[in-house]
């Protein structure tokens, strides 16, 4: 029986010589989940039969060895944000609960169609709005390293799952950092792929043109993978990209010695940030540097408005997208409403949790007649200027940077009733959701005992070219091996 | 009423036009006609989560050629947004359409209006054309006693449309009529909409105003929504160009509002003033990215665009030899132009065919309510049956009569002429024994004439068509009978 940290191609290596059958994998990684599931809380729900059933068919292929892909037999998670016909998808809200898709999201249909078997939806905050996962009707998840710490958001069920052994990848999404900035609490790789790399057909959206679905695992090789699955031009999504998916796992040669790293000054000033973080990132740079990378500085100049611009965009969109939570066809609907005024209000106002309507409120006040050329036109001019920052200083080097995170994760409850404050712990983040840049969060040291993550960023597109640098940096660095600690 | 005493009248027109698409504008449901509730439907159409919308191309096509045929400056790139507001038939708490960059702007359309009396063409500017998605169809229970139910209908949500807007150029009810009249005939030529108002795919909303005459400055204007009958439009403005004018003589300022017209009462009541107007957060869809038409793709589709009424109706007008008000009749629908030019080939004279046409064959198929595309008579029988009057095998009478019948069951019309015993008394010694029995027992009208009273001629020439049973060509019976009496004359 291969580790429960094993990468994707160990899995395989194992499968494939019959050290192990995918019923095998299916059933630890369902036993473990269950084992956890009081302490992580990290999965929304579990398939048990499905998954059994697919593991036997899998198990079938392989014996015959006609695998599908390098993902066949092999237990994954998605996030309770992305439609699975026959599934509950409830967006960790109490206004889908119970909801059963009819149809599958594009990526979760490409995972299937490669072998993998979902085992489970994993636990997130609400519609994806949050940091911490604890705006959950589920419950906070719990980071693996401190059960009392935030596993981060919105996507911390996912981190949590992987970091825990639960299962080796998993997916999430990630709209201003809800990949990379669980991965970097938790200890595990997190990759946001350019804006329209992988189909949002099936994505439950928050922003839509901010929301980008990112995939969990160990290492760098490991997310390479489950990209060339999952990536590509979908019919069913107008914003997807037509560009062909490269073979990503062929760029990972180990090799930066041609690549310029850039480190922007805007983000590495010591207000703000913690300087064990900030030593970590530098860290792993001059790692880098060791290996042949060149390293310069460059300037993101209107970093200090991302933040503001990105919940301007967010939020409008948000306030749109959620309109169709009415109560009238589908998920919750409140009871003894007497008028349709009244039941809009009462579904609503039960339906969705105080983080989600604050979001809503304030989005529709964004596009309000007579707020909206103050507010959502003049974010999107200064998006535009965000995209140029990017562009001038992609002329001046590969990739980009940063700390994923200004700090490790906090605890949780420590700043629930402090919404400002929790937006501020994305502003390494938002910038790539905003430019529409592929961006990863890779684990480089602990701080406090907890994971701190390096974030790299690449020009759209340079999808091979980040996951190059980030898997070089796994080959010389030893923070990824280390694991939670395992309950008594 | 043509024109108001005190005031000028002052309208713009919003017209939605379905689009003659196979699917919905942005989902792969089948646009349907009567099929049971919510059976046309897809996830899109639902707002299931995680839908997303896709633009349909064949929309796009005919929204381009309804531009290009009302003259209008095609954008190269348009972009859709969201209107947003909370309904029941509003399945994503928003609709896409077009907003601050619509797929075209400009244009007009040559309008006939009556004027003074007189006919004329009225040239109507167009603001804009832009696309966007149909709302479904909230059924209230209200008739059901004990029920107060509302039941949603999503066949029609998603369904595109063409908002095609005027500017505040037409002046009376009856011009506003025209102007409607006139897109309906342009979108049905370009068969880019079946503009059927009874069935819903070509509805109208219009701002009005009233001005005192002279005046430049516009007045305050209402919107009367849903003027979704032909019947109604012309109704309906007169009664809000009579509610506003009272208002106006009394000294009273028309509100900003938005109208309701009910044909029970034939009065408009307000639906609700403008103060409380929604704010519809109108924003870029972000789910689409800008809808980019290349030059070369918009140049493409005006070539293929079909020959459009008004360059028809100038040809039929120069090749052949039609009156302007002739030709317009026979252009307004193109079955109808095609019709005409079919029989007209296939007889020889376009003239005679077209007098045909608008004095019979127009009127048959009005009394039996169809359209010529949907009549029986075939343009080959037509020009058979003018034949037959021409060779003086049937009387001009007795081939008007065949054409209700074959406009509805069609048939030979040599074989019915035959069949009914309409064949022309063409045996010239029958003809001649009856105008001497009508000379025979009309000898003082005959006098009469010879004193000079020469239109005692048709009076005897009616008596000889009885005496036939009007089978007898009359251009016969007439030089006979003026032959007789002449000849009686020289005795």
């Amino acid at each position: 029986m291969p580790s429960h940290f094993a990468t994707l191609p160990e899995l395989r290596a194992a499968l494939d010589a019959g050290d192990v059958t995918p019923t095998q994998l299916v059933a630890e990684s369902l036993a473990r989940e269950r084992a956890r599931r009081e302490a992580l809380n990290a999965f929304a729900r579990v398939r048990p039969e499905a998954a059994r059933a697919e593991a036997a068919a899998a198990a079938e292929r392989i014996a015959r060895g006609a695998q599908r892909s390098p993902l066949d037999g092999i237990p994954v998670a998605i996030k309770d944000v992305m439609v699975h016909a026959g599934e509950v998808t409830a967006c960790a809200s109490r206004i889908l609960e119970g909801f059963v898709s009819p149809y599958s999201a594009t990526a979760v249909e490409k995972l299937e169609a490669a072998g993998a078997i979902i085992v489970g939806g994993t636990n997130m905050d609400e519609f994806a709005m949050g940091s911490s996962t604890e705006h959950s009707v589920y419950g906070p998840a719990h980071n693996p390293w401190q059960l009392a710490c935030t596993a981060g958001g919105s996507s911390g069920g996912s981190a949590a799952a992987v970091a825990a052994g639960i299962v080796p990848a998993a997916l999430g999404s990630d709209t201003g950092g809800s990949v990379r900035q669980p991965a970097a609490f938790c200890g595990v790789v997190g990759l946001k792929p350019t804006y329209g790399r992988v189909s949002r057909w099936g994505l439950v959206a928050f922003a839509s043109s901010l929301d980008q679905i990112g995939i969990f695992a160990h290492t760098a090789a490991d997310a390479a993978c489950v990209l060339e699955i999952i990536a590509g031009h979908d019919a069913k999504d107008s914003t997807s990209l037509p560009e062909p998916v490269p073979a990503y796992r062929e760029a990972l040669t180990g090799d930066v010695s041609d690549l310029v790293i850039g480190l922007p000054v805007e983000y590495l000033v010591e207000d703000g940030v913690d300087p064990e973080v900030l030593a970590a990132v530098r860290g792993a740079v001059d790692e880098l540097a060791r290996a042949g990378a060149k390293v310069r500085e460059v300037s993101l100049p209107h970093t200090e408005y991302a933040v503001a611009t990105y919940y301007l965009i967010a939020t409008a969109e948000a306030s749109s997208n959620l309109a169709r939570y009415d109560g009238v066809r589908y998920g919750h609907r409140a009871a003894g409403a007497t008028s349709l005024t009244d039941m809009y209000f009462r579904t609503r106002s039960a339906g969705f949790g105080d983080e989600v309507k604050r979001r809503i409120i304030l989005g529709t006040y964004v596009l309000s007649a007579g707020y909206y050329d103050a507010y959502y036109r003049k974010a999107q001019q200064v998006r535009t200027l965000l995209r140029r920052d990017f562009e001038q200083a992609f002329r001046g080097c590969d990739v980009i940077a940063t700390p994923t995170t200004p700090e490790v994760a906090f605890r949780l409850g420590e700043r629930t009733g402090d919404p400002l404050r929790m937006y501020l712990s994305d502003i390494y983040t938002v910038s790539a959701n905003l430019a529409g840049i592929p961006g990863i969060s890779v684990p480089c040291g602990f701080a406090q005992g907890l994971p701190i993550g390096l974030q790299l960023l690449a020009a759209p597109l340079e999808e091979a070219t980040l996951l190059r640098v980030a898997d070089a940096y796994q080959r010389r660095s030893s923070a990824h091996r280390a694991h939670p600690p395992e309950p008594a | 009423m043509s024109v108001h005493p005190r005031y000028e009248v002052v309208i713009g027109l919003e017209v939605h036009a379905q689009l003659r698409t196979e699917s919905k504008l942005f989902s792969p449901a089948p646009v349907t006609y009567g099929a049971p509730p919510n059976h046309s439907v897809h996830p899109i159409c639902l707002a299931l989560p995680g839908v997303l919308p896709v633009l349909n191309a064949r929309a796009v096509e005919l929204a381009v050629r309804t531009a290009l045929a009302t003259h209008g400056c095609v954008h190269e790139r348009s972009v859709f947004a969201r209107k947003n507001y909370f309904y029941p038939d509003l399945p994503k708490g928003y609709q896409i359409s077009q907003y601050e960059d619509p797929i075209a702007t400009g244009g007009w359309l040559d309008v006939p209006v009556e004027g003074n009396g007189a006919a004329r063409v009225k040239r109507v500017r167009l603001t804009r054309i832009h696309m966007e998605e149909d709302a479904g169809k909230s059924i209230h229970d209200a008739a059901v006693v004990g029920s107060e139910a509302t039941h949603v209908d999503l066949n029609r949500a998603g369904v595109p449309l063409l908002e095609i807007v005027s500017e505040p150029d037409l002046r009376s009810p009856a011009e506003a009529a025209a102007y409607l009249r006139t897109l309906r005939s342009v979108l049905r030529y370009i068969e880019v909409s079946d503009a059927d108002m009874e069935r819903g795919n070509f509805r109208c909303d219009a701002n009005l105003s009233l001005r005192p005459h002279g005046n430049v400055e516009l007045g305050t204007r209402t919107e009367l929504k849903n003027l979704n009958s032909f019947r109604f439009v012309e109704a309906a403005l007169e009664a809000e160009i009579a509610r506003q004018a009272a208002l106006l003589d009394d000294g009273e300022a028309v509100r900003q509002a938005t109208m309701a017209f009910d044909p029970a009462t034939g009065r408009t009541r307000v639906l609700r003033l403008k103060e409380n107007a929604d704010d519809y957060r109108y924003f870029p869809d972000p789910d689409l990215v800008p809808l980019v038409l290349s030059p070369d793709r918009i140049e493409a589709m005006r070539r293929s665009l079909p020959e459009l009424a008004e360059e028809k109706c100038a040809r039929f007008e120069r090749d052949y030899a039609l009156s302007s008000a002739e030709a317009r009749v026979l252009t307004e629908s193109r079955a109808l132009a095609a019709f005409f030019e079919a029989a007209a080939a296939a007889h020889g004279s376009a003239k005679a065919i077209a007098n045909w046409i608008l004095r019979d064959v127009l009127r048959a198929l009005r009394e039996r309510d169809v359209e010529i595309e949907a009549s029986r008579l075939a343009p080959e029988a037509l020009a058979a049956l003018v034949r037959l009057v021409d060779e003086g095998r049937t009387t001009s009478k007795s081939a008007r009569e065949l054409v209700p019948e074959l406009v509805e069951r069609g048939g030979d019309p040599a074989v019915l002429v035959r069949e009914r015993g309409l064949e022309a008394l063409s045996d010239a010694g029958a003809l001649e024994d009856a105008v001497d029995a009508v000379l025979a027992a009309h000898a003082e009208d005959v006098a009469r004439y010879r004193d000079g009273e020469t239109q005692v001629l048709n009076f005897l020439m009616g008596q000889v068509m009885r005496r036939t049973q009007g089978k007898a060509d009359p251009s016969a019976v007439r030089s006979i009978l003026a032959s007789r009496i002449e000849r009686e004359d020289e005795a």
